[in-house]
């Protein structure tokens, strides 16, 4: 059973956020933002690197020591421009959840994750914003930019304190000069609500087949952590926490910089967003589906080896597919199951993910089973198939049904659309499909892709079904 | 003598405790001793009405008492006398009175519930009942099962609907035996059975219909005549149990669908589901039964177009806040 889990992996849904949640607010919400009396507000805003300067001289006797001191170096830059950014109630203290962020550009320009802020930008009647830095300033925070494709969000101190500017931004690490696997990086933020930290781990390129490019860091992150900076041995950044897998270890991820560079540059000098986000980001996402749908239509099925059946299986270019199927002593019907998904799914809230594809097929023999079992059994599969419900974000699905051929192959096929309640233009789509051509062997496959334009949930469809066909034998 | 009417002082069940023969008019009512009828009832004065037989009929003269006279319904207004239509009902205080005369048109003889006659009359049919029924329900069994799967779990799906029906119909007799002093299971059990299996069959060769010829509705109207079929049953186990009150019933059930079905119509529109049944046909069936031609990919996504409009429309009814989030996806 260990073994499975280990091996195995069921795909995206364990990729948890960063975010820390409200069952910390029960705790944290008891000590007010002021109350932290560790931290004197009146420290220095800007510690100055003088007391790095004699650990450095440790390096060449013991690399351990160098480790920490890097390390240790690397949060005393960071300490000043480093904060927490809070969601509270609209009209209490409680802390719904609780992000990281860092200082990025003058009067209090804060990087952070749109899923830090999303409770915020969705519903503004209810949330709002509140940062605290290490030493203790806390002020609220207005939100003026996002990235939702990408899960970033620039924010700005409504009043930023005349000691902003003392306290310095982050610089970004050039592209020209990309990161070497392997190397050393330090992501900072703060975990949990328990205090700020500064983790070390190390960076190992993009995450394979990821469609949205993400960092692979191998480092231990926690919720609480989501927005925070991710920093080069030079303090500058080069990325910013987002998720962690939960059935692995150390296996985190991080937005690349060159996005909240291009957010920065396009959002730095927004006014707040005082209406609603909704179109805008279903403009963002808009976007983001007709990419993904361009690109995933210009790729051609993968050939199957079963003998009768040609079943679209989507290349592996950014998608994941794992095989499955049942012992061949089996005595009812015997099946192989593929399942392809897609690693990022793209947060709008607590409840719902979008942007993504997934296919999946199963292949059945009910050679042991006879016509008329084998197609109660296909029809038992068939219809358990979960369509959806109505939800706050979704409406119900509607569907068209019908035989449908291809390349030979008859299908009874559905296909279910369910449009974005707030989010206009944009519709999630399954396809279900059931051979009919053969008494006891048949496929039945599914297409999903949320998220996407109405006219590219039809251009999907039929691209998917067109991956079906009858094989004539050789 | 010749009788020019009969007066039946009538019981909770409606039936005669007392019939006086009516040789002469008038005729007093009440409680004392000089009446022609003697009412033992504490709610009946002294003399508390007199029947009394005039030109154009008979007629009821109400005396002076405290709970007054009512025909039929209607209480008589004080110093009237109405003219009695025929079998009219009378109320004395708490006693129900009534008064048949000489050469009204009588109902025609009705037959009567002979439930041994009955249970005898259907005894080959329920038989054959029976019979079809174990086939009909060992063949789904055999259908949803695999090969080689353990006889003792078939057991008790096998043992599970004959279990259910036999308390439903045993339900019934004690209905029967209370209204009709006899423990009816058999002739319920006929009911049961012809209504179960009509309304099974229906729905299993609408489905297979629907599938053969493409038609999801069909499918639908199988699952409406099911409904029908279980509304018939039970109005028809309620006219076992009372067979003078099967319009009652009749209209009882009738309403019952109508205020439910509607509830649950409007429920469903609300939650955009489609009103009656699945999403979509869930129904696959042998490939030679198919007989509906399938369609090119291109004309089914076409097909599809319309969902655009209907779906924008869902966008703007209902509240923000109800439903939850998706679960995932079965297999």
């Amino acid at each position: 059973m260990l073994l499975n889990c280990l091996v195995r992996q069921p795909g995206r849904l364990l990729a948890a956020l960063l975010l820390g949640g409200a069952a910390l607010s029960a705790w944290a919400g008891a000590t007010p933002s002021t109350a932290r009396p560790s931290l004197a507000p009146t420290s220095p805003l800007v510690k100055p690197p003088a007391a790095a300067s004699a650990p450095q001289q440790e390096d060449e006797h013991d690399d351990s020591a160098n480790l920490s001191a890097s390390a240790r170096r690397i949060y005393d830059v960071g300490r000043p421009r480093l904060l927490q950014v809070r969601t509270l109630l609209r009209d209490q203290d409680s802390q719904a959840s609780v992000g990281s962020g860092s200082l990025v550009g003058p009067n209090g320009l804060i990087l952070t994750n749109y899923h830090v802020v999303s409770q915020v930008a969705l519903e503004p009647q209810r949330y709002r914003l509140n940062f605290q830095t290490v030493d203790g300033v806390s002020g609220a925070l207005q939100l003026i930019a996002f990235d939702v494709v990408h899960d970033l969000a620039l924010v700005r101190m409504a009043q930023p304190p005349a000691t902003v500017a003392a306290r310095g931004t982050f610089d970004f690490r050039p592209q020209a000069t990309p990161l070497a696997q392997g190397e050393r990086i330090f992501s900072l933020g703060n975990p949990l609500d328990i205090g700020f930290e500064v983790i070390e781990g190390t960076y190992n390129g993009l995450v394979e087949r990821s469609f949205l490019p993400q960092i692979l860091f191998s480092g231990a992150l926690n919720p609480g952590m989501s927005g925070g900076p991710v920093l080069d041995d030079r303090g500058r950044i080069v990325g910013v926490n987002v998720a962690t897998r939960r059935d692995g270890q150390n296996i985190s991820f991080l937005v690349p910089a060159e996005f909240a560079q291009a957010l920065i540059a396009r959002g730095a000098n927004a006014r707040p967003i005082t209406g609603s986000v909704e179109a805008e980001m279903a403009r963002q996402l808009l976007v983001h589906q007709q990419a993904l749908t361009t690109r995933f239509i210009a790729l051609p099925w993968r050939e199957t080896k079963h003998a009768h059946y040609s079943v679209p299986v989507p290349q592996e270019d950014f998608m994941r597919c794992w095989g499955s199927s049942n012992p061949s002593e089996s005595k009812g019907l015997s099946f192989e199951r593929s399942d392809c998904q897609m690693d990022t799914a793209i947060f709008i809230n607590e409840s719902l993910r979008t942007g993504d594809i997934a296919v999946r097929h199963e292949v059945y023999d009910g050679s042991k089973l006879g016509a008329l079992r084998f197609a109660q059994e296909a029809g038992m599969s068939f219809r358990n198939e979960r369509m959806g419900r109505r939800t706050h974000d979704l409406t119900a699905p509607k569907c068209q049904e019908d035989f449908v051929e291809n390349a030979g192959l008859p299908m009874r096929t559905v296909m279910c659309l369910r449009a974005y309640r707030h989010l206009p233009g944009l519709y999630d789509v399954a396809v279900l499909s059931q051979s009919v051509d053969a008494k006891t062997e048949g496929v039945q496959g599914r297409f999903d892709a949320r998220g996407v334009s109405f006219q590219n949930a039809l251009l999907l469809a039929s691209h998917y079904l067109q991956g079906f066909a009858w094989k004539r034998s050789p | 003598m010749e009788t020019l009417a009969l007066i039946e002082t009538l019981d909770r069940d409606g039936l005669p405790r007392q019939i006086l023969r009516v040789s002469q008019w008038p005729v007093r009512i009440g409680r004392a001793i000089d009446c022609d009828l003697v009412l033992d009832d504490p709610h009946v004065a002294a003399h508390h009405a007199t029947l009394e037989m005039h030109e154009d009929g008979l007629h009821v003269r109400p005396a002076a008492s405290l709970n007054g006279v009512r025909l039929g319904r209607a209480a008589i207004a004080p110093g009237s006398a109405p003219l009695l239509p025929a079998s009219a009902l009378l109320t004395l205080g708490a006693t129900t009175l009534r008064v048949r005369q000489a050469g009204e048109a009588l109902a025609p003889e009705q037959r009567l519930l002979d439930l041994h006659q009955y249970e005898r009359r259907h005894a080959v049919t329920l038989l054959l009942l029976l019979v079809f029924a174990a086939l009909w329900k060992g063949f789904d069994l055999w259908l949803t099962s695999m090969p080689g799967q353990q006889g003792s779990a078939l057991a008790w799906g096998y043992l599970a609907a004959p279990a259910g029906l036999i308390v439903w119909c045993a339900g019934w007799a004690i209905g029967s035996m209370l209204f009709q002093r006899r423990f009816a299971f058999w002739a319920h059990l006929y009911i049961a059975l012809t209504w179960l299996m009509a309304g099974a069959v229906v729905e299993a060769v609408t489905a297979q219909l629907a599938f053969a010829f493409s038609m999801p509705a069909l499918e639908k109207l199988g699952r409406i005549a099911f409904v029908g079929a279980m509304a018939v049953m039970i109005w028809r186990h309620m006219g076992l149990l009372l067979p003078q009150r099967r319009r009652a019933f009749g209209i009882a059930i009738a309403s019952a669908l109508v205020v439910g079905g509607g509830l649950l119509l409007i429920d469903r529109a609300v939650q955009q589901q489609p009103l009656v049944g699945d999403l979509y046909l869930g129904t696959i069936s042998l490939p030679g039964l198919r007989v509906a031609r399938p369609v090119p990919v291109d004309a089914f996504v076409k097909s599809a177009a319309p969902l655009e409009k209907t779906l924008s429309r869902w966008t703007k009814t209902g509240d923000d806040d109800e439903g939850e989030s998706d679960g995932g996806e079965d297999e």
